[in-house]
């Protein structure tokens, strides 16, 4: 037996808690099964009988009869999916890799360091989100075919190597919390300034430069108009690309549409599970420094 | 380490798997962008193989783009200095594009004959079409014209058909029979609708009689329209759109605006086997031309019929509506203007239009020219598919109506189309919504002059 | 003293190169370009501050779009941290489970917009969504959410609380930066659950609240794809949200340079806001040193 901890829960309070987190996770969670159940049904199950016009719910009518997993296969048929599968792993690898590293390093400057015009120039990281990028768009198109990046990689790869102001800002929120006592344990020892950045605070960091990754990954598996602006040629496109041609052709057909929109939250599921350990468990293993 | 040198290795094997895109390497590109996608997107590619085996001086390259992000990756590209040698459009642009000088007048890559042969072998809705200030800026590949579809089995069933009528139609003289029973007035139309709704005992709706929408659509069938093309200013606000408006209006208080809406929002789709039309679930629809290779493909076995929309008693004009169509623009800085102007001819036939007819045939498009419409080819179809004649019919017709070709099209059909919703649902008047359009339209000729003016 | 400040300025280089390279020539070239008549394609053509006196004084839909991306700013962005602070508390009891309770919340926010929408346009149908089809078990017969009003607006304000999660995870984090010493301290000295809760927790929580009010409300403010992709600003405008009407401005009807008008007033409304809460952020946000 352990022994109790001032902070632990009452039986009457956990038996409470339990209920009330049960009871929430059913709005949270009833979408995403309708997705899926929805996507293995076929039009019979999904629409309305010739003789009425809506449907009322009933329990029975939840799970498909027979799983239709022809249309994940018909969905599928629709393009080169492998192809942009690949293609969207790799931006994304790129992407996560450059943004988070970036990212972190700036973070640290504007949390740590101290040098003229920090507090300005961190105001206006902050300000640069605040422009729609409808009316940048053409100007930044520009300078890239001035770099002569148009129809290369370039354009999707280079720029988030160059921080990005969401993740900087996140970044310094954490460090600003961490100790300075740590660091300044660093110091004394005579470690230089990029040591105790990797070596002391990007491990503390960790749940937060995860959270920054899957931020990152969703960014770049959603986009499809920056491949599609800057490459024309289709072997470089994304599965994003690939959703929105089938969203524009199939808008109504609900169970083929639920597959394809499965099949695109899949990888980030799987990733999420895989990650999981760093992600939420990482989140409490840091709080232990008290 | 590990992880990098994956990464990297990864990287290198991405980079040498992309598959080649250029088929003739030595050959002048035509990049080709366009909207079509699915079965459409197979003969488009068609299209674009035959034309790349036909000669050896060029090679097209066509990209299909989601239609939500054509126009602005188009404009980007242009504006950018990066455009496509020519794209396929279908959008409520040209008048904007040209007024921008973002595509080109083709008059200028037209040599002299092929200019004349354009002006006297094209019907003269295609040239509307493609007409900006008198300049053409679009070559049209395919007219869309819309008109009546009757599915025959719900009329019999319904009573609205004599026992003696045909029950399918497969041959011209079948069609003409029908098409005599057919309603003759807008008003009869209407009450055949209105017989041929079914609702369910909650009052809510199973199936969908009739429904006409559109003012643009309808504007010319009452002998109205939008646009003056002879005093070159909108029509707005006139009394024959009023009653076009309250017409459509009427008709929608009539069977309810909520009701149509949820009874849309349960249809399983609108395109293939799912076309409400060929499920049942509409009984008379307004629709395209493209929808009977569809219904042949689809539903073999469904008895239809096509008719254009008849006219309302008194004020009303025959052989009316709104036709569009898709059409080919070269923007202004296209790098292979004359290769995208050799695969425009090609593709409309303007050299040869037997083999033309092939993928006209092929995807049941309307073709711009007669020329094409006159093939042996093309007329055995029309035989086989009496259903096509109401459409070639309406097409030469003097009462149809392109869009406005005025420089703030998009702004206009966007108008038009919040000013319908707001009618339709009830929330205002037809004439003071027409007033107000009328207003608002004004207010933007007037800014669009001041700064003319001050140029 | 100047070590360190070549040092700091090493650190943020690779945001200052971006920034110099790709985002402030943009910037510049906006405030110009909101100056002028632009069609994206003719050379622009000034006509002074022609736009915004336009905008001001002339445009109903700029108002109307303002005054809808302001009420859903004040409705949406104080109930998800209402929602995203009480679920993360919850979240960090000590209880069999809590990782189970963590990844269904958070499922919600790591599935993709698009299909997000998807989802929900589905759910919310009228007559075959599962949010009717529950209703009219309970014999009532629901709206048609999307394409009714008022039920499209707050039918998006409900798709954001659902996503909630995202956020949810960041006030998690800074959580598990409240050391554990304090909490003892304060058994020790008496306080219950509900004081340690005001009395610590929040205040240790600050700069991740602060942190997450100023992006949700640079993001209420902004807020463009999910009105554009489920309800395309009807019925009735609305739901015409600011960024979506600058969007039709710019890229449908080509009026560049009345679009940038635009955007400079969201961007100085954003700055206004952002600015205030930065300079008073030091009062009440605590920075654990």
């Amino acid at each position: 037996m352990r022994s109790r901890s001032p902070l632990a829960l009452s039986r009457r309070q956990r038996a409470a808690t339990h209920i009330v987190l049960l009871l929430m996770c059913l709005p949270f969670l009833m979408p995403i099964l309708w997705m899926v159940t929805t996507s293995l049904k076929s039009n019979a199950e999904i629409f309305p009988q010739t003789d009425e016009a809506a449907i009322t719910f009933s329990l029975d009518r939840i799970f498909p009869d027979q799983p239709q997993w022809q249309n994940y296969k018909e969905a599928l048929e629709t393009g080169p999916f492998v192809l942009y599968l690949r293609n969207s792993l790799m931006l994304c690898a790129l992407n996560v890799f450059g943004a988070v590293a970036s990212s972190a390093l700036v973070a640290y400057g504007f949390a740590r360091m101290r040098f003229p015009g920090k507090d300005l120039l961190f105001f206006i990281l902050i300000a640069t989100m605040a422009l729609p990028r409808h009316v940048t768009m053409i100007p930044v198109f520009v300078i890239f075919k001035a770099l002569g990046w148009y129809g290369s990689l370039l354009p999707l790869i280079v720029p988030a190597f160059l921080g990005h102001p969401f993740y900087i800002f996140l970044l310094r929120q954490f460090f600003q919390t961490i100790p300075t006592d740590l660091c300044e344990a660093g110091t004394i020892d005579g470690a230089s300034e990029l040591r105790i950045f990797t070596q002391i605070m990007l491990p503390l960091a960790k749940p937060a430069l995860a959270t920054c990754a899957l931020f990152q990954f969703l960014t770049t598996w959603n986009d499809y108009f920056g491949p599609l602006v800057y490459i024309n040629d289709p072997a470089y496109y994304t599965v994003a690309y690939g959703l929105q041609q089938f969203m524009g052709n199939h808008g109504s057909e609900w169970a083929q549409l639920m597959a394809v929109a499965t099949l695109f939250t899949l990888p980030i599921i799987v990733l999420f599970f895989c990650a999981q350990k760093v992600f939420i468990q990482g989140v409490a293993t840091t709080g232990a420094k008290g | 380490m590990l992880a990098a040198g994956t990464m990297a290795l990864l990287l290198f094997a991405w980079m040498l798997t992309i598959p080649p895109l250029r088929r003739y390497p030595d050959r002048e590109p035509i990049h080709f962008w366009h909207m079509w996608t699915g079965e459409w997107k197979v003969i488009v590619d068609d299209i674009c193989t035959a034309f790349n085996e036909s000669q050896d001086t060029y090679e097209v390259i066509p990209l299909s783009i989601p239609r939500q992000v054509a126009d602005s990756k188009f404009l980007l590209a242009v504006a950018g200095g990066a455009p496509p040698d020519c794209m396929a459009q279908w959008n409520q642009v040209l008048p904007q594009f040209a007024e921008s000088r973002l595509i080109m007048p083709l008059d200028e890559i037209m040599a002299p004959d092929e200019l004349l042969a354009f002006q006297r072998q094209t019907y003269p809705i295609a040239r509307q079409i493609a007409d900006y200030q008198g300049r053409p800026y679009c070559v049209p590949l395919a007219l869309d014209v819309r008109a009546c579809y009757y599915r025959l089995d719900h009329l019999r069933k319904a009573g609205l058909l004599p026992a003696s009528a045909p029950r399918k139609v497969a041959t011209q003289e079948e069609a003409a029979t029908i098409a005599a029973l057919l309603p003759q007035s807008l008003e009869e139309l209407t009450e055949w609708g209105s017989a041929l709704h079914i609702y369910d005992k909650e009052g809510r709706m199973v199936r969908l009689g009739f429904l006409p929408e559109r003012l643009r659509m309808f504007a010319s069938v009452f002998g109205g329209g939008l646009y003056d093309r002879n005093q070159g200013r909108l029509t707005l606000n006139t009394p024959q759109n009023l009653r076009a408006l309250s017409y459509l209006g009427d008709y929608r208080n009539a069977v309810g605006y909520d009701r149509v809406q949820r009874f849309a929002s349960a249809l399983a789709g609108d395109d293939g086997p799912e076309l409400p039309f060929i499920t049942g679930k509409i009984s008379i629809m307004i629709d395209g031309q493209w929808r009977i290779p569809q219904m042949q493909r689809f539903a073999p076995d469904i008895p239809y019929a096509t008719a254009p929309i008849p006219p309302p008693r008194d004020g009303g004009r025959p052989l009316a509506g709104w036709v569009h169509g898709n059409f080919m623009i070269i923007p202004v800085g296209a790098k292979n203007p004359a290769g995208a102007w050799a695969f425009i001819k090609f593709w409309t036939g303007r050299d040869d239009p037997a083999r033309a007819a092939d993928f006209y045939v092929r995807a049941g498009w309307l073709p711009p020219s007669p020329q094409v419409a006159n093939t042996a080819h093309y007329r055995d179809f029309v035989r086989e598919h009496p259903q096509f004649q109401p459409f070639i019919d309406t097409l030469s017709s003097p009462n149809i109506e392109a869009s406005p070709p005025v420089p703030f099209q998009i702004l206009l059909f966007d108008l038009l189309k919040r000013m319908e919703g707001s009618v339709m649902r009830g929330s205002t008047s037809p004439a003071e919504a027409l007033e107000k359009l009328e207003q608002e339209v004004g207010e933007v000729e007037r800014r669009r002059r001041e700064l003319v003016h001050e140029e | 003293m100047r070590r360190d400040t070549l040092k700091g300025y090493l650190f943020i280089s690779p945001w200052l190169a971006g920034f110099l390279l790709l985002v402030a020539v943009p910037f510049i070239d906006s405030i110009y370009l909101s100056f002028t008549h632009y069609d994206v394609i003719s050379p622009p053509r000034w006509i002074g501050a022609a736009n915004y006196k336009r905008l001001v004084m002339e445009d109903p839909f700029f108002w109307k779009s303002l005054a809808v991306t302001l009420k859903y700013a004040m409705i949406a962005v104080p109930l998800g941290m209402v929602f995203g602070v009480g679920l993360a508390l919850l979240l960090n009891l000590n209880i069999r489970g809590i990782r189970f309770y963590r990844t269904v919340f958070y499922l919600p926010s790591i599935i993709p917009l698009v299909a997000t929408c998807a989802v929900f346009t589905w759910m919310l149908n009228p007559q075959m969504g599962l949010m009717n089809s529950l209703l009219r078990l309970a014999g009532v017969e629901g709206p048609a959410w999307l394409t009714s009003q008022p039920w499209a607006f707050y039918s998006l304000v409900l798709m954001s609380l659902w996503t909630v999660g995202g956020s949810m995870i960041i006030y998690l984090a800074g959580l598990k930066d409240v050391p554990a010493s304090l909490y003892e301290a304060a058994v020790v000295d008496g306080a219950g659950p509900w004081q340690r809760t005001i009395h610590i927790t929040l205040p240790m929580l600050t700069p991740v609240i602060f942190f997450n009010l100023v992006m949700d409300i640079i993001n209420a403010f902004k807020y463009f794809t999910q009105a554009y992709i489920m309800t395309e600003g009807g019925p009735e405008e609305s739901t015409t949200f600011y960024a979506l009407y600058l969007f039709h401005r710019s890229w449908r009807y080509l009026d560049m340079g009345y679009a940038s008008a635009m955007a400079w007033i969201l961007f100085l409304i954003i700055v206004a806001i952002t600015a205030m809460l930065f300079t008073t952020h030091k009062r009440w946000v605590h920075y654990g040193r």
